[in-house]
């Protein structure tokens, strides 16, 4: 796997976005300057950070950067701060690709915005969209349903990316987010790591074609959509969930009966957000999945 | 009305799941275990598929060869092979699952008795591990060695499960050899049971050509003798023959390199777009190329041989002095030619292709050298560094895919040079790159043939190759002809500079 070579930063204070394209731009020439380098970018990854989640951000971008060389802007939202500015800090991080006397850049873009400047974020970061490639928006924690910056940075976005495992109101917020399904993509996280599962359970077809309760220990958002793709899939809207509650998915059992432990090592949290962002288009068994845990129990 | 059979209700857990493609319980047995390819490629590839869990579930491997040894000492030697060849890091665990499946039996094919015990061991692994009859046979044998092995599995074969047998280049010497042989597998095996490997098609930069080819529009319109100066493609090694004097002796560049990756990468380069990526639409195209390649006449070839020279700031000895190799061997190790490709697309457009052992640097290249500008509205002196536009497909080493433009050099009044836009694919996608021979051994279980060749892709090559060779029997040449660590004998630059043209800069 590659290495990184270096990392080139760069910070300013009540800066305008000409400022952060200028400080890319002379990052980018100074990592060339060191050794032979290649901007290659597959996407912009914006993220969407409330204060709570900056730590766990962080570490997930770690390793990620590399596996899909891209422009990452991290948006940290300080609606609460007494002036309205933004601050950003810019850094250019090179990796050496294997095999290679060259290496590859990619650009991390924080944005602090604070006070008045954290209402329109689409406004931002439009102007430091890489043209042409896809923009995905990495959203942590629950979104704010129906508030104006999620609208706005929906509508700049081809993939919107959750973990419902970070939402309380499960399964009620599910309905929030089926409203989405028309404006962009949508992928989930907690979706993604109950992939392990799904593939093993799909084995036992057509057993369990008449399963009326499932059974998961995991958390609350995988049990529930566990639970509504198989309701979607099998067309019971009746099957009952049964979910007892853990940090991650350690068991599924139908109708009493537990099935084996799948195969495999579970994923990284880096190798589970790198997946999805190698998906480009709607998942229909995920929205139906999701339609499906809003069904009334039986 | 015609009455249908009831049509069996798919899995609909299934939908949406990235379901891997897992192949059909069977047992490998792999004719040649001791060998190279066994230790270097195979073993790996399959310790690599196992790490990724695409072998199937039920699964056997049966190493057959002529060393003595046993069960666990095959066990112990593959370890320690995968442990030094293996891409991935060793881990014990995933180790520990595939130890078992692996058996090994010590035998001579020649002798009857040898063959009955391959029988009898395939049985009682159908029974033990149910794998249901399915076979993969996998000749990692000299050629000499195929007629009996397959007469043998042949004669022994039943109707339980499926049956695939894989049979490692040289595809026979000529093309008299080549069509006995096909002839002797089809007396057993059908046609799409042959697996027939050019481990280059399983290269992913390969399979990118068809990418790169038929998944953009901008290229398609202008791949052609319209646009298309000419093409180059070169097959350069900096290593020498290794320990295969015995091999390459008979065969050298042009049965080794030419006649088999020289030529399928010519065939991807120069096809049609295939009507879908099935089996056979793939190879119906490349073989459209192989019939309208032009045979060429004497001076459109060149051969070399490698004399002294450095490789790498290292001494590197003459062919002729490298052990096994006759004193006065003319055997060639550089093979350069300008061929044509008699079809609607690529009339009158060369194809120079160059392939050697010993040059200047490891590099498998395809370039699509466009025409230039009809009228640049520059001054002469603006544009004299400027080389027309090149499409660059590197193989091997640095994957990847690179176009030459033209741009002004910043500044007063106008300069034109030459630069490189690159796409490098570890850059882009930061996976690891599968070696090709996992891609080939999992598409062989699935029964998937459209990466290997065809046997009339196969006799195409060898015509075109007989009638080189049959040119070379009239002259002697006056080897060797170019050093080691060179880039090929000068007349290979002739060839090009008669027409106006030169190689590419490395």
């Amino acid at each position: 796997m590659a290495t990184s070579l270096s990392e080139l930063d760069w910070f300013g204070e009540d800066v305008c976005l000409a400022d952060v394209d200028t400080a890319l731009a002379r990052l980018r020439a100074k990592a060339s300057e060191e050794a032979a380098s290649m901007r290659t970018s597959v996407m912009t990854h914006l993220a969407w950070v409330p204060p709570e989640w900056v730590e766990p951000a962080r570490a997930a971008l770690e390793g990620m950067a590399e596996l899909h060389p891209s422009r990452t802007i991290l948006m940290f939202p300080e609606p609460d701060a007494a002036d309205n500015r933004i601050d950003a800090r810019a850094a250019v991080e090179r990796w050496e690709v294997p095999d290679t006397d060259r290496g590859l850049v990619t650009e991390v873009v924080e944005l602090m915005l604070r006070g008045a400047r954290a209402q329109a974020p689409a406004s931002i970061v439009e102007p430091l969209l890489i043209s042409d490639l896809p923009v995905f928006l990495r959203w942590r924690g629950e979104p704010p349903w129906g508030a104006p910056e999620l609208e706005q940075l929906v509508a700049v976005t081809d993939r919107l990316i959750v973990d419902s495992t970070e939402w309380d109101d499960v399964p009620g917020a599910y309905r929030s987010l089926a409203e989405l399904f028309s404006h962009c993509a949508a992928s989930d996280i907690a979706w993604a790591r109950t992939s392990r599962w799904r593939s093993h359970l799909a084995t036992l077809w057509p057993a369990l074609t008449e399963v009326r309760t499932v059974r998961v220990r995991g958390t609350a958002a995988q049990a529930w959509l566990l639970c509504g793709w198989l309701r979607s899939r099998l067309g019971h809207e009746q099957i009952a969930l049964e979910h007892e509650p853990a940090e991650t998915l350690e068991g599924v059992a139908l109708d009493g009966e537990a099935v084996p432990l799948p195969p495999g090592d579970p994923p990284t949290p880096s190798d589970v957000l790198s997946d999805e962002l190698d998906r480009f288009t709607p998942d229909p068994v995920y929205e139906a999945a999701v339609l499906a845990t809003t069904a009334p129990s039986p | 009305m015609t009455a249908t059979a009831p049509k069996q209700q798919e899995n609909p857990l299934a939908e949406g799941l990235a379901l891997r493609r897992t192949p059909d319980p069977c047992a490998l047995v792999i004719f040649g275990a001791s060998g190279d390819l066994n230790h270097k490629k195979l073993m790996p590839a399959l310790y690599a598929l196992a790490v990724r869990r695409l072998l199937p579930q039920r699964f056997a491997i049966v190493g057959v060869a002529r060393t003595e040894g046993d069960d666990e000492s095959f066990r112990q030697d593959m370890e320690a092979a995968v442990k030094q060849h293996a891409r991935d890091e060793f881990r014990q665990d995933t180790w520990d699952e595939l130890a078992p499946q692996l058996h090994y039996l010590s035998t001579d094919f020649a002798d009857t008795s040898g063959e009955d015990k391959v029988h009898d061991l395939l049985e009682k692994l159908d029974e033990d591990e149910e794998l249901g009859g399915n076979r993969v046979f996998y000749l990692a044998v000299p050629p000499p060695a195929f007629p009996t092995i397959v007469e043998a599995l042949g004669k022994r074969r039943d109707d339980r499960g499926w049956t695939r047998l894989v049979v490692e280049k040289p595809f026979g010497h000529d093309l008299a050899s080549a069509q006995q042989l096909t002839a002797t597998l089809l007396e057993y095996f059908k046609e799409e049971e042959i697996f027939r490997i050019d481990h280059y098609l399983g290269k992913e930069t390969v399979q990118n050509m068809l990418a790169l080819r038929f998944a953009n529009g901008i290229f398609e319109p202008i791949w052609n003798r319209q646009f298309v100066d000419h093409v180059q493609i070169t097959v350069a090694e900096s290593i020498g023959i290794e320990a295969r004097a015995g091999y390459y002796e008979h065969a050298g560049a042009i049965r080794d390199i030419f006649q088999n990756h020289l030529l399928q990468l010519l065939a991807l380069t120069a096809m049609e777009p295939p009507i879908d990526f099935t089996s056979d639409s793939v190879h119906n195209e490349k073989v459209k190329v192989l019939r309208a390649l032009h045979t060429p006449g004497p001076k459109s070839v060149v051969r070399g041989q490698y004399g002294r020279g450095f490789v790498e700031g290292e001494e590197a000895v003459a062919y002729r002095e490298e052990a096994g190799v006759a004193a006065d061997s003319v055997t060639d190790t550089y093979v350069a030619a300008k061929l044509y490709v008699d079809n609607w697309r690529w009339a009158d457009t060369p194809f120079y292709v160059r392939m050697g052992k010993r040059l200047a640097r490891h590099e498998t290249t395809i370039a699509i050298q466009f025409k230039a500008a009809p009228h640049p509205p520059f001054e002469e002196a603006a544009s004299e560094g400027l080389r027309p536009n090149v499409l660059v497909v590197h193989v091997q080493p640095d994957e990847g895919v690179s176009l030459a433009i033209g741009a002004k050099v910043p500044g007063q009044g106008m300069t034109i040079r030459t630069v490189h836009m690159d796409f490098l694919y570890g850059g882009a996608f930061r996976t690891g790159m599968p070696e090709a021979y996992e891609r080939l051994i999992l598409d062989t279980m699935l029964g998937d043939s459209t990466l290997f060749t065809r046997a009339d892709e196969v006799e195409e090559q060898w015509l075109l190759v007989d009638s080189i060779v049959a040119a070379w029997q009239r002259d002697k040449p006056a080897f060797p002809n170019y050093p080691a660590g060179s880039w090929g004998p000068p007349s290979a630059d002739e060839l090009l500079h008669r027409d106006g043209r030169s190689w590419r800069r490395h």
